[in-house]
């Protein structure tokens, strides 16, 4: 037909010029609104060839299959653009197509390497091989079947490509310049170029020898390693991506449970380890919430010794959590722990080593515990006493380490500067061991409370100190809400009475400690 | 001498080949160590190892110190310490009575557990 040849022809004279049409023609997304294949096809038929329309065509072929994926109803049937392509059998690479339909779609990782993957061993160039032209030599169900998933698998690849660099196709294709102009060029590489490459003999003899051979299957190995690296690749921005939209999930859920206050201060200058670790105290503090209301339950149901101490079991666990998340943590960014970002103004401010001061915790414990034997106030005032001298010395270690480090950032020439700086980071990498000193001195004095007391005692002891923070965090939102007006005013009955609606309109609940 | 096994304990689970070097490093701190009451192995600069000296003052135990960047075969002591304790930092180490108790951590939960003043007692470190 006069069609094919003018096709032909078209082909072989606009080698160079197709790399140009090619890129032209690259971003799918910005192609226009497209006449059905079939009735474009017939009208470019009849008047002169116009190898970019039928790019186009091609292109949108894949993007209509797509699309049809998407259930976009663009075009209502897919069998068209096979039957459509038919219509110009020859092709300027002529290649045997092996039945490999499955083989080849599933095969091909990279637009250019979907030529390459339905490449049969008697293959002697390296090109692309064209789909249209192995439609000549398969049944039409086949072809349809092998270009519908041909198309996918190169609209696939194309946006993949416009993420992954091109070495990797590069790579592939042997530094081909058909494949860095794009996937699109796949199906069209013209015939002089592949001439030039192969001096070889026209696949259609079916000659080849073992260099041939040879390069064909190291092409094949680097493509196949190349489209495992994309794969790879896109795994994992599948999956960071997938993790980033729950951590913004969890991060409105906590956000607006209005647990994550002192976390909006922070803003944008947290570290993604400290925001992580925000949340996930955040939701600590949900499930603090939770164990309390057991404890609560427990008690006032007068449950036996054996199920209560599953509940404080449980809640030792608990902390024991939110100690483990904290070294966590601080391995990544101590200063985050240590300065208390994490925690309410009100906490921060008396916070001690990044975390409460348990020998304080222990003399607030002290009068609430009683009656205490005598046994047991021995032991929780001997714990009380190792518990501070703990705390002192670690202090004074820290207070040494301070001194330590000011004497390294202060001293030192203008030469030494780079140095010093150098000493006065390692030196910084001490905190994280001071922390988390802290933090089991906090895990040990819980636990040793735990064994002290009795199985109902220690109970009403954790219901304690768990209320006390939450007293405390309230405390911190109060103050944080007051109306600052109120400090202007001169009136200082105003002020009681604005802080006094204030309590009632906040929801606190001041239960009975136990 | 030989090692006192027990002490080493959860640090060294099988017991070490008879035939061990006199210059042998944890040898030679193991020697330091049963010299006195308390003693602690420390690095100069170290804040931890000053922090737990100030623990053991602060109880009115007065613990000898050894600095191993001071001492001959330092270099070797800390890197036995490394091997042994499995950390890169091997500093502070305590021995209480010639038996080897811990590092920071080890020391702080015998603290808190109330087994410390005990252990010192025993050892002669603290009256009353």
């Amino acid at each position: 037909m006069a069609s094919h040849r003018v096709g032909e022809t078209g082909l072989s004279d606009s080698g160079p010029s197709h790399h140009h049409h090619h890129h032209q023609h690259m971003p799918y997304s910005v192609l226009p609104a497209y006449n059905p294949p079939n009735t474009g096809f017939i009208n470019q038929e009849s008047s002169s060839f116009n190898f970019g329309e039928l790019e186009e065509a091609i292109v949108l072929q894949g993007y209509k299959i797509n699309n049809d994926e998407n259930k976009l109803p663009l075009y209502t049937t897919v069998p068209r653009p096979a039957a459509t392509l038919d219509m110009f059998p020859s092709w300027p690479i002529r290649v045997h197509q092996t039945p490999r339909g499955s083989n080849s779609s599933t095969d091909s990782g990279s637009a250019v390497n979907v030529a390459i993957a339905s490449k049969p061993e008697a293959h002697c160039h390296t090109e692309p091989e064209s789909p249209i032209s192995s439609n000549s030599r398969k049944t039409l169900s086949e072809q349809q079947l092998q270009q519908q998933q041909q198309h996918q698998e190169i609209f696939r690849q194309q946006l993949q490509h416009l993420q992954i660099p091109e070495q990797l196709e590069m790579e592939s294709e042997g530094g081909s310049p058909v494949t860095t102009g794009g996937s699109s060029h796949s199906q069209q590489t013209p015939k002089p170029f592949s001439e030039k490459r192969k001096g070889i003999g026209s696949t259609s003899e079916r000659t080849l020898d073992a260099k041939t051979l040879r390069r064909l299957a190291q092409n094949r190995e680097a493509a196949r390693k190349s489209r495992l690296r994309k794969k790879a690749y896109v795994q994992q921005l599948e999956s960071s991506r997938i993790r980033l939209t729950q951590l913004e999930q969890d991060l409105q859920r906590a956000r607006s449970q209005g647990l994550f206050m002192c976390g909006g201060a922070g803003g944008g200058n947290l570290s993604p380890s400290a925001a992580m670790f925000d949340m996930e105290y955040a939701r600590w503090l949900n499930e603090d919430q939770r164990h309390m209301a057991e404890l609560r339950k427990g008690l006032q149901s007068h449950l036996s010794d054996s199920d209560l101490r599953v509940i404080v079991d449980s809640f030792v666990a608990h902390y024991d959590e939110i100690f483990r998340l904290k070294s966590v943590v601080a391995k990544s960014d101590v200063f985050h722990l240590f300065t208390g970002m994490w925690a309410t103004p009100a906490e921060r401010c008396f916070l001690w080593m990044g975390g409460f001061r348990p020998s304080e915790l222990i003399k607030m414990l002290a009068i609430q515990l009683d009656p205490l034997t005598e046994q047991q106030v021995v032991g929780i005032y001997s714990l009380q006493q190792s518990s501070q001298q703990t705390e002192e010395a670690l202090t004074q270690g820290l207070d040494q380490l301070h001194q330590s480090l000011v004497d390294t950032i202060a001293s030192g020439s203008v030469n030494d500067g780079v140095h010093h700086m150098a000493v006065a980071v390692g030196k910084l990498t001490n905190l994280e061991g001071f922390v988390h000193q802290a933090d089991n001195l906090r895990r040990m004095t819980l636990h040793r409370l735990h064994r002290i007391l009795t199985v109902r005692q220690a109970a009403k002891c954790f219901l304690v100190i768990s209320e006390y923070y939450g007293r405390l965090r309230a405390l911190s939102n109060l103050w944080a809400s007051r109306p600052r007006e109120a400090v202007m005013s001169d009136e200082n009955s105003c002020q009681t009475t604005t802080d006094l609606q204030m309590v009632q309109s906040s929801q606190i609940q001041f239960s009975n400690f136990g | 001498m030989h090692y006192q096994t027990e002490s080493w304990g959860t640090y060294l689970p099988p017991p070490p080949p008879p035939t061990t070097t006199v210059n042998d490093p944890l040898h030679g701190m193991e020697r330091l160590a049963s010299e006195n009451a308390v003693v602690i192995f420390s690095l100069k600069g170290c804040c931890m190892c000053h922090a737990i000296k100030r623990l053991f003052c602060g109880m009115g135990v007065n613990p000898i110190v050894y600095e191993l960047d001071q001492q001959p075969l330092g270099k070797e002591m800390e890197k036995a310490l490394v091997r042994l304790l499995g950390t890169n930092s091997p500093v502070p180490v305590v021995f209480i009575g010639g038996k080897l108790i811990g590092g920071m951590d080890r020391v702080m939960a015998s603290h808190i557990n109330g087994t410390l003043v005990p252990l010192l007692k025993e050892a002669g470190a603290l009256w009353l």
